[in-house]
């Protein structure tokens, strides 16, 4: 594939440290080899997250400048419910610090014991969420999902058979909630499509259950309806976006990836009286209904964001982009989970380090080798992260062992990418020496944030 | 002045009309058909143009930002607490503190009630206490530290529930709802020593500590020659953690964090935090934020900052005064807080005096205010109102954002009210919401 050139020019740049091989060994000693507790000053690519990270355009600076801070009724707050009204269809908005915040005041009102919540895949912290409540959450990811390394277009699809079968064996009056994540971040950031999030709304509709899309990448999701899915090719990325939406009766939103901001989350509902009781926990634990936890600055920059990342030039740099590394990588022999989506790759380290077993985490080993070898910071998704521990302590693998490497938006050039895939080289040629590791350190839930690991001898 | 940022001028048909619109709620009005915004002093600060360079260099890496470790270490350097867990703003570490720290038939003794701390005591299962001095509830009492506890009232409550039902003291310094007023290093020692002897935390609300300590340099014998940067790590010696919302005296526009000294509370609010604010180098704000708070931290300890700043709330206060206005004495820190009672006396507090207040400054000049009596008060759990002491209306001042003859502005309109004040009628509440009411009630003009 051609070299693909950024529809932008760099505006602002932040100097890197480069670090030695001892240096940085010395640092995930030091970090208890979990990536989260390295300092950022000791990485050099940083592909942990595309949550944050990205580089906002001299549009959105503009905006921060021009923020209100006024604490009730800001002028950036009005920008930010416009676009968001415009761009969801939904009558009321609520702003809040970052997404998460907006699934816990969201699921904590339609959740509770006894409660169901139906989804494609939740994500890690909206099911930290939902089962806080005492709610259960059900993930149905298409079939084609299971298979990680074959093309197919939307496999970030919900499973509509089971969805029905969940449905009728719990009751229509016990679902809280489907809730259809776009793009499926947890199966590789693969879209949904048009036609599965429709039969969705006729199953919701049918059965009178509510239907909340968790779209922080959303303009991301429109690309791949745009140019995989039959009749859309005439159609915006924009309008795609909106149709899918009006789709929903309730969308949630980290703002920190397809916002194109460092912080900000939105909820926006279309019921009245959902708004009120959602508007109720906003102003107790986020902030006043007109700023929610952000400054004023943040919302502007927001509502630009918002508008740019429906850009033809932007998603097709960012796509291709991260398809580049991922058929670079795939081309070298490394295991990726296919087709590439739309914010990261992710590698299969159950297979690349077939010798390492699952209890000995080869998906951290395989995090803990990108660092060592070149400084590179990204993550695992795979028993660290979602294994559990049965009866007798024994681990409960997760059903992949996957490593993401996330790709910021904006902030990396080619060379920068180039260098990772080069890395690659050197991850291939030492990776059956390679060993395991055990958790020395763990926190009772969402323990890959802060956990400490030894290296198994 | 470095950056300016232009206001809007408005006739009094538009802000009339805005006003009836906006439900006669302040909170409430667009801010663009706002000409002085007094509302409040949270997050609405001008930052400094060592802030903003100190902005451009955020670092906003998801795990382990630069941004965050320098955080951190301002406050360690000057509030000496050992532990920081960082928030998207206090109310983050309110709802943080009070999940760890209380059970369901605790009690939270406290030198008065704020808004959002007792909702999240009270949604903790606690009860809270009020333990301030009697002197706090009196508008016109000149005593210099009505933000002191009546240790009397806390050995009662000792007394009556037993220690182990109080997981902590908790400690506003410049005590928002009394007024702005100060608790003393005396004082401060004394609840000290007491709670020492029975076993029981010191949590301390620190959001307007610098003004806190600016008092006691005025006031507290002893005090005159000592820095206030030096009065502020002493105040925060004498507690065992804080709850922080750094849009007041930290002099940014969001953020804010949970301080600790216990290892155990910080564990525990560290994997807390993850799930409701965010990872715990970030917890919620960006890391130009974070850079922001540490530059801001040691601007608002400088003395002639503060000085200037508690200067310019005694400038108006002052002024008000010359024409006759009813205000709580002494002026506190951070904003004046008009008594309505007095100044509309033949309202019934039912019929909202504070809230009408505000309305009426509104219409007359454009300067948006904030009401803090019977209908900031809300109702008891089991439904029925709150009737506070205090029916006040406070002008709050954001720091470093407006000039003498913007606070000239506001003392003349305020006298104009004052004058055809035998007029004014009050409001009945039409719209009630069921938490924090104040933020979002609707009310309509008596005829």
């Amino acid at each position: 594939m051609r070299a693909l050139t950024e529809p932008f020019k760099i505006k602002m740049v932040e100097p890197l440290r480069v670090t030695t091989e001892e240096y940085r060994e010395e640092a995930l000693r030091k970090a208890g080899y979990n990536p989260f507790l390295l300092r950022s000053d000791d990485v050099f690519i940083d592909l942990l997250t595309d949550s944050g990270t990205g580089a906002m355009s001299d549009r959105q600076w503009g905006g921060i400048m021009m923020g209100d801070e006024s604490y009730a009724g800001a002028r950036s707050w009005e920008h930010l419910q416009r676009v968001a009204q415009d761009l969801t269809g939904m009558q009321y908005v609520l702003p809040t610090h970052q997404g998460r915040a907006a699934e816990r005041i969201l699921y904590s009102i339609i959740g509770g014991p006894g409660k169901v919540f139906i989804s494609n895949t939740h994500f890690d912290t909206t099911r930290a969420n939902i089962e806080y409540t005492g709610a259960q959450a059900f993930d149905i990811v298409c079939p084609e999902a299971a298979d990680v390394e074959s093309y197919s277009p939307f496999k970030g699809n919900i499973d509509l058979n089971k969805l029905v079968q969940l449905i009728e064996q719990h009751g229509a009056k016990s679902i809280a909630a489907v809730i259809m994540t776009v793009t499926n971040n947890s199966s590789g950031g693969q879209p949904v499509c048009m036609e599965n999030m429709k039969a969705v709304r006729a199953i919701c509709d049918q059965y009178g259950i509510m239907m909340v899309i968790d779209g922080c990448r959303i303009a991301e999701n429109s690309y791949f309806v745009h140019h995989r899915e039959e009749g859309y090719q005439s159609k915006s990325y924009l309008d795609i976006a909106r149709e899918m939406l009006n789709l929903g009766d309730a969308f949630i939103m980290s703002a920190k990836k397809d916002g194109l901001v460092n912080m900000g989350g939105l909820l926006t509902v279309k019921d009245e009286a959902l708004s009120v009781k959602c508007t109720n926990l906003l102003i107790i634990s986020e902030g006043f209904t007109t700023y929610g936890g952000l400054s004023g600055r943040d919302m502007e920059a927001l509502a630009i964001g918002l508008t740019e990342v429906f850009d033809q030039d932007y998603l097709h740099y960012r796509i291709r982009s991260t398809t580049y590394l991922g058929e670079k990588l795939r081309d070298k022999g490394v295991p990726v989970v296919w087709p590439i989506g739309g914010h990261a790759v992710y590698i299969d380290a159950a297979k690349l380090y077939a010798h390492v077993p699952v209890d000995e985490y080869p998906g951290q080993a395989l995090v803990i080798d990108l660092y060592l070898k070149g400084g590179i910071r990204c993550v695992e998704v795979g028993s660290v992260m979602f294994g559990k521990y049965d009866e007798q302590g024994k681990l409960i693998p997760a059903a992949n062992e996957l490593v993401r490497m996330a790709i910021p938006r904006r902030v990396y050039t080619q060379s920068h990418i180039d260098y990772v895939i080069d890395v690659f080289d050197d991850i291939l040629e030492i990776k059956n020496r390679n060993k395991g590791f055990r958790i020395t350190y763990e926190p009772p839930f969402l323990r890959h944030f802060t956990a400490h690991f030894e290296p198994i001898n | 002045m470095k950056m300016v940022e232009l206001l809007k001028v408005t006739t009094r048909p538009q802000r009339t009309k805005a006003l009836k619109e906006a439900g006669y709620n302040t909170f409430l009005l667009p801010a663009e058909d706002v000409y002085i915004d007094l509302l409040t002093d949270s997050g609405t600060n001008a930052m400094s143009d060592m802030q903003w360079s100190a902005f451009m260099t955020g670092d906003e890496a998801y795990a382990g930002s630069k941004s965050f470790y320098r955080m951190e270490k301002a406050i360690r350097d000057y509030y000496g607490y050992k532990y920081v867990v960082p928030t998207h703003q206090g109310r983050g570490a309110e709802h943080i503190l009070s999940q760890i720290l209380i059970k369901k038939g605790d009690y939270l003794p406290g030198n008065m009630y704020f808004t959002t701390t007792r909702l999240h005591q009270e949604m903790a299962g606690g009860t809270f206490v009020d333990i301030i001095v009697d002197e706090a509830h009196d508008a016109y009492s000149e005593y210099p530290f009505k933000g002191n506890v009546d240790l009397n009232k806390l050995e009662q409550l000792v007394n009556k529930v037993g220690a182990q039902k109080i997981p902590y003291v908790c400690i506003a310094t410049n005590v928002n709802m009394a007024g702005g007023q100060p608790i003393s290093i005396a004082n401060l020692k004394e609840l000290r020593a007491f709670t020492h002897k029975h076993g029981i935390r010191i949590i301390h609300d620190m959001t307007r500590v610098a003004e806190n300590a600016y008092f006691i340099q005025q006031r507290e014998p002893g005090y005159k020659n000592v820095k206030i940067k030096d009065i502020v790590r002493e105040i925060c010696s004498l507690t065992d953690g804080a709850t922080m919302s750094s849009k007041k005296d930290a002099l940014v526009n969001i953020g804010g964090f949970l301080a600790i000294n216990d290892w155990d509370v910080f564990e525990e609010a560290r994997n807390l935090v993850v799930a409701y604010e965010g990872l715990h180098t970030y917890g919620g704000m960006a890391g130009r934020d974070m850079e922001a708070i540490a530059v801001g931290i040691r601007e608002s300890l400088n003395d002639a900052h503060q000085a200037a700043r508690v200067g310019q709330v005694e400038y108006l206060g002052n002024k008000m005064e010359s024409y006759g206005i009813p205000i709580v004495k002494p002026i506190g820190g951070h904003g004046i807080f008009v008594d309505a009672k007095a100044f509309l006396p033949h309202l019934t507090q039912d019929e909202f005096p504070a809230q009408t207040l505000a309305g009426e400054v509104y219409i007359d000049s454009g300067v948006r205010t904030m009401e803090r009596g019977i209908v900031s008060a809300g109702r008891k759990p089991n439904g029925e109102n709150y009737y506070p002491k205090l029916e006040l209306v406070r002008f709050t001042l954001p720091r470093r954002v407006y000039t003498q003859a913007h606070m000239d502005v506001v003392a003349e309109s305020v006298a104009t009210v004052y004058d055809k004040r035998s007029r004014i009628k009050g409001l009945k509440m039409v719209y009630e919401p069921k938490y924090l009411r104040f933020f979002q009630a609707r009310f309509e003009q008596l005829k």
